[in-house]
């Protein structure tokens, strides 16, 4: 058997093995081993799988993803979610559809610094929703607005998911970061409008709310402090030159506990929990993410992204068709793959190939992170929606779906701009001259 | 505590948040005596992957004793009868896959302290980052079977 053949077969026993509920883990390094061990003998295989798992654990740059998990798991504790929303709901009081607009902004800001779609989701169900339903707002459509606004916080730098993107695929996370903060505060404003566009089609969905005095919404604006000062911390101190992305991560999770006990919010019981909470969600993770390296390592060897690469120019596509035929790819994996895996398991075979057609590998990241956010609120199995309609049983699951629709529409708007414009990645690293 | 199995899983958490907590504290430090014209920690890479690796292998047996590995559960509606069995079938291979980690890794820990591997910085033996992962890996395997056991029992 040739080695391309090879890899392709590797590709359909991990896709077999996944629909057989195989933890995607234990796919990833089972199948990578027996196809290394197929393709390059039984001793090599083992060597590898002996090496692998070290290599990657004591690797410095991976001890920013524990870092930023326990910031979002501070920042989820201590109440910040709900003075978020008010001071949101101050700035857009008076439009209609107002709280659908202080959700996104609010989930925007507090996604990014959670790193989290689910938990982003999770939290402004119990927040969100609630209000909106208090005041009139059509349940399917209120639901589906907080799913679709979790999926900013993969986006908006910091982001958990674009710093696993940057182990897998060798690229630097400060010019992740950079890149991904335009895409990510235009796909919050295609939602907003996307919104403003469902209120003047369908103004039953939303009432009108009343107006709030000047001063106020300048005093519920001030409660967005605390993720202001994070988000400086995490973010803008890397660019201003003051440390690493994992000392940023350090930092600002630490600022998170200090705020959290100052502002009484958080006990040492809570503290203890965030810091287990983000023990176990790192295990799972690095678990997955040393099953993607042995997976790659075997992809590698048999070359198969090369020999599709090859396959591709043959058959004289275009960069864009290749790009076309990439998303469909994710919009497929997405719909019963959660953004991680989507990620880890593809990236090994797809990135290769965009590179060979000439994109780059930061706006390859960029434009997976978006495919991802779609998967996460696309039907069958969306996995915010399957949060909130667990938080809100009375919702039922098809109507969240048909909530999210307009939102989908928006995610598929910002795909073509980055299609079609890379410039909207590339602007701002470029500025800050990375 | 409701079980041995929930004991142990809380301990493998504290021990793991404990090391990552040390983690912070060590890079926080060292970022504020860097800040403040202050000498900064000697080695602060080594000791902090070196906590890494401590803070994700201690964590690892809970990943399995609390089923919180990911799968793709779609099977979960089509045929639910399949279930059990692929969970055991799972644990199974999970047992097979991280015990063969556990030999491999051992093998090579036991190179690096034959040779007397140590690290750039701070000379640290190369077998300090080996024992959290080898135990790490070995446990997450037992951890694997017990799993595997109690869906027996179960069904």
């Amino acid at each position: 058997m040739s080695l391309g053949l090879l890899g392709v077969l590797g590709v359909v026993v991990l896709l077999f093995a996944l629909a057989m509920r195989v933890p995607i883990a234990l796919a990833l390094a089972g199948v990578g081993f027996l196809g290394y061990a197929a393709a390059d003998g039984w001793a090599t295989a083992l060597k590898m799988l002996g090496s692998v798992p070290f290599n990657l654990s004591t690797a410095y740059s991976l001890s920013v993803i524990p870092l930023f998990i326990l910031m979002g798991a501070v920042a989820s504790r201590a109440a910040m979610s709900r003075e978020l929303f008010d001071a949101a709901n101050a700035l857009f009081a008076g439009f209609r559809g107002a709280l659908t607009h202080a959700t996104i902004g609010a989930c925007a800001a507090f996604g990014a610094i959670c790193g989290s779609s689910i938990a982003t989701a999770a939290t402004f169900s119990k927040v969100s929703i609630p209000e909106m339903r208090r005041h009139g707002y059509d349940p399917g459509f209120s639901a589906g607005a907080v799913a679709a606004a979790g999926t900013l916080g993969i986006i908006i730098p910091p982001s958990v998911i674009l710093a696993i993107y940057s182990i897998v695929a060798e690229q630097s996370l400060p010019k992740l970061f950079a890149a991904a903060l335009i895409p990510g505060l235009i796909l919050a404003a295609l939602y907003v409008i996307t919104v403003w566009i469902v209120a003047r089609l369908r103004p039953d969905l939303m009432p009108e709310t009343e107006s709030m005095p000047l001063g106020q919404r300048l005093r519920a604006a001030l409660g967005m402090w605390k993720l202001a000062l994070l988000f400086f911390l995490a973010v803008v101190g890397i660019y201003l030159g003051w440390y690493s992305p994992t000392e940023a991560a350090a930092v600002s999770a630490f600022a998170a506990i200090v705020i959290a006990f100052a502002t009484g919010h958080m006990r040492w019981r809570g503290l203890l929990d965030a810091f287990m909470e983000t023990a176990y969600a790192t295990a799972m993770l690095f678990f997955i993410v040393i099953g993607a390296f042995i997976f790659a390592r075997f992809i590698v060897l048999t070359q198969f992204p090369t020999a599709l690469g090859d396959w591709v120019k043959d058959w004289g596509l275009s960069p864009v068709m290749v790009i076309l035929a990439v998303m469909a790819l994710y919009f497929v994996l997405g719909t019963f793959l959660e953004e991680v895996s989507t990620i880890l398991i593809s990236v090994p075979v797809t990135l290769p190939l965009v590179l060979a057609v000439g994109y780059d590998g930061i706006w390859f990241g960029i434009f997976v992170t978006v495919m991802a956010t779609i998967g996460l609120i696309s039907p069958p199995t969306g996995m915010t929606v399957f949060v909130i309609q667990a938080q809100n049983p009375d919702i039922p699951v098809a109507r969240i779906y048909r909530g999210t629709l307009a939102f989908l529409a928006a995610d598929f708007v910002l795909v073509g701009m980055l299609i079609a414009w890379p410039g909207i990645v590339s602007w701002l690293p470029a500025v800050l001259k990375m | 505590m409701k079980n041995p199995r929930d004991f142990v899983a809380k301990l493998c958490g504290w021990v793991s948040a404990a090391f990552l907590a040390a983690m912070l504290l060590l890079i926080v430090v060292d970022v504020v005596l860097r800040k403040f014209g202050l000498s900064p920690i000697h080695g602060t890479f080594e000791l902090v992957e070196l906590l890494l690796v401590c803070t994700f292998f201690f964590a690892l047996p809970a990943t399995f004793l609390r089923d919180e590995n990911i799968v793709v559960d779609m099977i979960d509606t089509w045929r639910p009868r399949w279930v059990p069995a692929l969970k055991r079938a799972s644990a199974a291979a999970a047992v097979v896959l991280l015990a063969t980690i556990a030999w491999q890794s051992w093998l090579q820990a036991r190179n690096a302290m034959s040779f007397g591997d140590v690290t750039s910085d701070l000379s640290l033996p190369k077998i300090l980052y080996w024992a959290p992962l080898v135990f790490g890996i070995a446990a997450g395997a037992v951890a694997a079977a017990a799993m595997a056991v109690k869906r027996g029992a179960r069904k």
